[in-house]
């Protein structure tokens, strides 16, 4: 019944090797892939540094721009969470049968193509982000004590985009297209989590619904603890909501996964 | 006799179905009142299955059988009834039942595809925490049993269907299951590896003392290895006994080969027999008639009598008397369910324990 207890490290740490061998044989598939993911940053990091010129548009110059944008390509990829578009999958092909035979907690296979999949796409964004910084010249500025703040945020923006995907993921259990609604939170992620233009740039009601909605903490939030100059009041009320979104993500994705186990035992995969 | 591996009673699964009719209305009418029908897949079975047995599970398509091992191996909930495997209630999933279990599915793989099985084995090895010696060991008897060293270091998605069959077996068995549950492990393979993996199934349960449930549509597979076979039908037992009485109790027919004399008999003779073989004892069925040779369906109580009868009357050459195959006993319990009698059906559990 439990989703990850008891724990079996030590066969999850396996699987998170083997999933990783097993998708380096598709590299080129994937390195495609993560390509797809940089061009929307990679597009807008090109029209807002054409926008500011030699100027500034909203006091961000030209070189910030690039710096937020590319910091953004690295982290969008450290977070997105291509495993919880498979997940529903293995629930109606009736894969998730193997998952509960065997005596480990059914979540550590998400985890493990999640682990072995930054492995993988990390390789190949981060030399295209460092050529990128090399021809773009970007100004990054950060404070000193900004860099353990930012690994943190990272952590549990991943933490968070991958448990608020997977609660959504696991409505596969009821509808057979709940898949549908992981591209409404991409949607959502696009427009509010600064993708489309730094938070602070978007209109303030905009900007009201993206400090209160989950997404800013998936993505901007710790692109804006490097690049943005943000206050102690800023950053203590940022961890804040991103751990009680956090927490209500682990709560969703719990509860969905009980219930829904319970149907599927009902009716059979 | 020991403590059963298995005990399984008034185990009963019904499924509620949603319903809808054709077209875009009924589409639309059933999002908001949904109709649901009520299919009994498994209903009110019993049986128990001492350690090291190997049992049939046959039955036709919806019978009720992989529903049965579904609840078995903790994958359903069942709607009514208990079950104790290896100790445990299947569905609480408890990892010290999981451990102590294997599913293999001829149909559905857990192998990883792109890597080598050997791969797959290790990860499986630490997934069961199986320790790194007797992991060695017990991969070494498979591949020696299975003859597959040579599809170790490749990827299995280049395999063949036999070659991957037997890549899940050892990778069902690396932990040495007290209980296997084999569903149609030998569905599409050649007649060859068929026989392979029987041998080896066979092998390994005399070896480990696994208890084995086996479902399959292959006979063979059934004769070659199950001494014992639960027939089940529209979710009920039907049979539960040994396989050599099953034609006996079922089919209560013998069939009678004869051969007559060849070419060179008289046609005087030929006509005297053609005459005997209108005028036969009542009863008696021709199934066959062509070039000399005869095929009949006696009941089997009459048998000796229309031997002797046929032999006196006929210039015969040759003559057998065999019981019907397997394949058309079990399809006349398929198509007719109702001509088994109550005292075959009963369960033999339940006769144990009167």
């Amino acid at each position: 019944m439990n989703l990850i207890a008891p724990l079996n490290s030590r066969g999850g740490w396996a699987l998170v090797k083997s999933t990783w061998t097993s998708w380096l044989q598709y590299r080129s598939f994937f390195f495609l892939l993560a390509f797809g993911w940089m061009i929307p940053p990679l597009i807008y990091l090109f029209v807002w540094s054409a926008a500011a010129g030699q100027d500034h548009v909203g006091g961000i110059t030209r070189g910030q721009f690039v710096g937020y944008y590319l910091i953004l390509i690295l982290v969008n990829q450290i977070t997105y969470s291509q495993t919880n578009w498979t997940v529903g999958d293995v629930i109606r092909s009736g894969g998730l049968n193997a998952w509960l035979l065997r005596p480990m907690p059914p979540l550590f296979h998400a985890l493990s193509s999640e682990l072995a999949g930054k492995v993988v796409y990390l390789t190949f964004v981060t030399p295209v982000a460092a050529l990128l910084a090399l021809l773009l010249r970007p100004e990054i500025d950060p404070g000193l004590a900004a860099a353990p703040l930012f690994v943190l945020s990272v952590a549990l923006a991943w933490a968070l985009r991958f448990v608020w995907g997977l609660w959504i993921a696991l409505l596969a259990f009821w509808a057979t297209r709940a898949d549908a609604l992981l591209a409404v939170q991409d949607a959502l992620v696009f427009v509010l989590a600064g993708v489309v233009a730094p938070v602070a740039l978007l209109p303030a009601y905009l900007q009201g619904a993206a400090r209160f909605l989950p997404f800013r903490y998936m993505v901007g939030f710790p692109v804006e603890i490097l690049t943005g100059h943000l206050t102690g009041d800023e950053l203590a009320v940022g961890f804040a909501m991103q751990s009680a979104w956090l927490v209500i993500a682990v709560a969703l994705a719990y509860q969905v996964w009980r219930v829904g186990l319970r149907r599927y035992t009902a009716i059979g995969g | 006799m020991s403590q059963p591996q298995i005990i399984v009673e008034h185990l009963t699964k019904v499924y509620r179905v949603p319903q809808r009719g054709e077209g875009l209305a009924a589409a639309v009418t059933s999002m908001f009142r949904r109709a649901y029908q009520h299919v009994t897949a498994v209903n009110d079975v019993s049986f128990a299955i001492a350690p090291a047995e190997i049992v049939g599970l046959i039955g036709p398509n919806g019978a009720g059988k992989t529903t049965t091992l579904k609840m078995l191996s903790g994958l359903l909930h069942p709607t009514a009834g208990a079950a104790t495997v290896a100790g445990h209630a299947p569905w609480e999933r408890h990892p010290a039942f999981l451990r102590r279990i294997s599913m293999v599915l001829g149909n559905k793989s857990q192998m990883l595809w792109d890597i080598p099985p050997l791969d797959t084995f290790r990860v499986l090895a630490e997934i069961y925490a199986v320790p790194p010696a007797e992991y060695r060991a017990t991969l070494d008897e498979l591949v020696a049993l299975l003859e597959m060293e040579e599809l170790l270091a490749k990827p299995v998605r280049s395999f063949s269907l036999g070659e991957r069959m037997k890549c899940e077996l050892v990778a069902g068995l690396l932990h040495r299951p007290a209980v296997l549950f084999l569903d149609e492990p030998t569905l599409g393979l050649d007649v060859s590896m068929q026989s392979r993996l029987r041998r080896f199934v066979a092998e390994y349960n005399r070896r480990s003392g696994a208890t084995v449930i086996l479902t399959s549509h292959y006979m063979a597979d059934v004769v070659a290895l199950c001494p014992r076979v639960i027939v089940i039908h529209q979710g009920r037992i039907l049979y539960d006994g040994r396989l050599g009485q099953l034609a006996e109790r079922l089919a209560p027919f013998k069939l009678l080969r004869v051969a007559m004399g060849e070419v060179e008999i008289e046609a005087e003779v030929k006509a005297k027999a053609e005459e005997e073989i209108e005028r036969l004892p009542g009863g008696v069925e021709v199934l066959e008639r062509e070039n000399g040779r005869l095929v009949l369906r006696v009941r089997r109580g009459d048998a000796p009598a229309v031997t002797a009868h046929l032999l006196q009357k006929l210039p015969v050459s040759d003559l057998t008397v065999e019981d019907p195959p397997l394949e058309a006993v079990i399809d006349q319990i398929y198509q007719q369910p109702d001509a088994l009698s109550d005292e075959a059906g009963r369960p033999e559990s339940a006769r144990a324990a009167q």
